[in-house]
């Protein structure tokens, strides 16, 4: 599991060593990236949210 | 070529238009603390993207020349490096987060248009600006008044060539004013580089921005929003005074209007009906129905030997109060007042041939506003 949220987030960063994707390939499930990346985007877009209030404020 | 020597004189013509000759190639440092300031990020994020740029195409054309291949004939073949893409992803986040800190600031200095001492209602008109001083009863228009012969280059072009105004926008010296920017037909765009104001007045919408001038003088602007034929000749000065001097010319406006206002009730003799009309012909209806009243059809019709507008009086006041639908005739029931609208259509009755004798008085078109 937490491999897979790494993996996302250094989706989000961009930049992921090969061996890791390498590893996410072999041994990964498409779902669980799916799932983790649909909650990574969530709370992406609350932190954005909350950050312009607080600019706003 | 000559295509090529077209945007020649294009480029060139540009190069020595007034703007660019007043403020160089720059965007000016204007004359309010909020112009100053975003000049001044201006400038900082320009130096920033110099640096980046030389350091980039640095590297870049380094790299070309030092691996050419008469020097390495054999390609290095290697495919990652974590640590350098994770330096030039987060160098690149930090720097837009060091520009977005101050640009937010700016940002919300300029939306917040609280505690404004006086309110401009701007209107966007195909093709000129109105300008309504909210809560002081002074409104009036403000079109071009560069002659038409400069447009037509039979006389040749002053100092302010299609930057000048019959009535320029007064505006008193270290007050803040807010503006209300809305529109009565198409998206314009009320632009004074001076003010850094740039904003879109749109039809059913009011945006808001806010000026404090530091300086008085003469401030000049243009329309920045493709508008329709007459875009280029609709543009913006602003004049501004200091305080004392405001109020007085504020007062005398008010007094104009009241006097006007009397107007409506007396009556109006033909002649000065004429004088008057002809000016609101010029500065209103000439930009579209030419100075001649030749028209343009089929868009903007003839006015002169127009056979309905000298039959019909009571067509011609609906036409000119509530406009067409569906054609580039607006309504002028707000634009103008009784005795601008008595004057013009008295005018157009009887100038260039159209000899009707009619004199429409104010307060027959008074009468017909309430409605
Ligand atoms: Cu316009």
């Amino acid at each position: 599991m937490w491999q897979v949220i790494k993996s996302v987030l250094a989706a989000f960063f961009g930049v992921q060593k090969e061996r890791q994707r390498r590893r996410d390939f072999e041994q990964g499930r498409p779902g669980h990236f799916i799932l983790v990346g649909l909650v990574a985007a969530a709370v992406l877009v609350l932190l954005v949210v909350l950050l312009a209030r607080l600019a706003a404020s | 070529m000559p295509r090529r020597l077209a945007w020649l004189s294009g480029a060139g013509g540009f190069a020595l238009s007034p703007q660019v000759l007043a403020n160089g190639w720059n965007m000016p440092v204007g004359v309010t603390d909020l112009s100053r300031e975003i000049h001044s990020l201006h400038m900082t994020i320009f130096w920033i993207c110099v640096v980046i740029g030389v350091v980039v195409f640095g590297v870049m054309f380094y790299s070309l020349f030092r691996y050419r291949r008469s020097r390495q004939p054999q390609a290095a073949n290697f495919h990652e490096h974590t640590t350098v893409e994770v330096i030039w992803t987060t160098l690149p986040l930090l720097i837009l987060v060091a520009m977005a800190v101050p640009a937010t600031a700016t940002l919300k200095n300029m939306y917040d248009t609280g505690d404004a001492e006086l309110d401009v209602m701007v209107t966007g008109q195909q093709w000129r600006w109105r300008y309504d001083y909210l809560g002081e009863e002074v409104a009036f228009t403000s079109s071009l008044s560069t002659p038409r012969a400069q447009v037509r280059g039979e006389e040749a072009r002053g100092e302010t060539y299609l930057l000048d105004v019959d009535n320029p926008l007064v505006l008193p010296v270290g007050r803040k004013v807010r503006f209300l920017f809305t529109s009565d037909d198409v998206i314009h765009s009320w632009w004074v580089p001076e003010l850094a104001v740039k904003q879109d007045t749109v039809p059913g919408f009011v945006n808001e921005n806010w000026v404090r001038i530091n300086e008085p003088g003469i401030y000049r602007g243009q329309c920045a929003e493709l508008c329709g034929i007459d875009h280029g000749f609709m543009p913006i000065v602003v004049q501004a005074m200091a305080p004392d001097e405001f109020d007085a010319w504020l007062a005398e406006r008010r007094d104009e209007a009241a006097q006007e206002a009397l107007g409506v009730d007396r009556d109006w003799g033909h002649e000065e009906l004429m004088t008057r009309g002809e000016e609101v012909y010029a500065a209103i209806c000439a930009s579209c129905h030419q100075p001649e009243g030749q028209g343009a059809p089929p868009t903007f019709p003839a006015l002169a030997g127009n056979p309905r507008l000298q039959e019909d009086l009571g067509w011609q006041l609906d036409t000119v109060i509530n406009g067409v639908s569906g054609t580039a005739m607006p309504a002028f029931r707000n634009t103008l007042n009784p005795v601008e609208l008595a004057a013009v259509i008295t005018y157009t009755r009887n100038a260039w041939g159209n000899a009707t004798g009619d004199v429409v008085q104010p307060a027959r078109v008074a009468e017909r506003l309430a409605r």
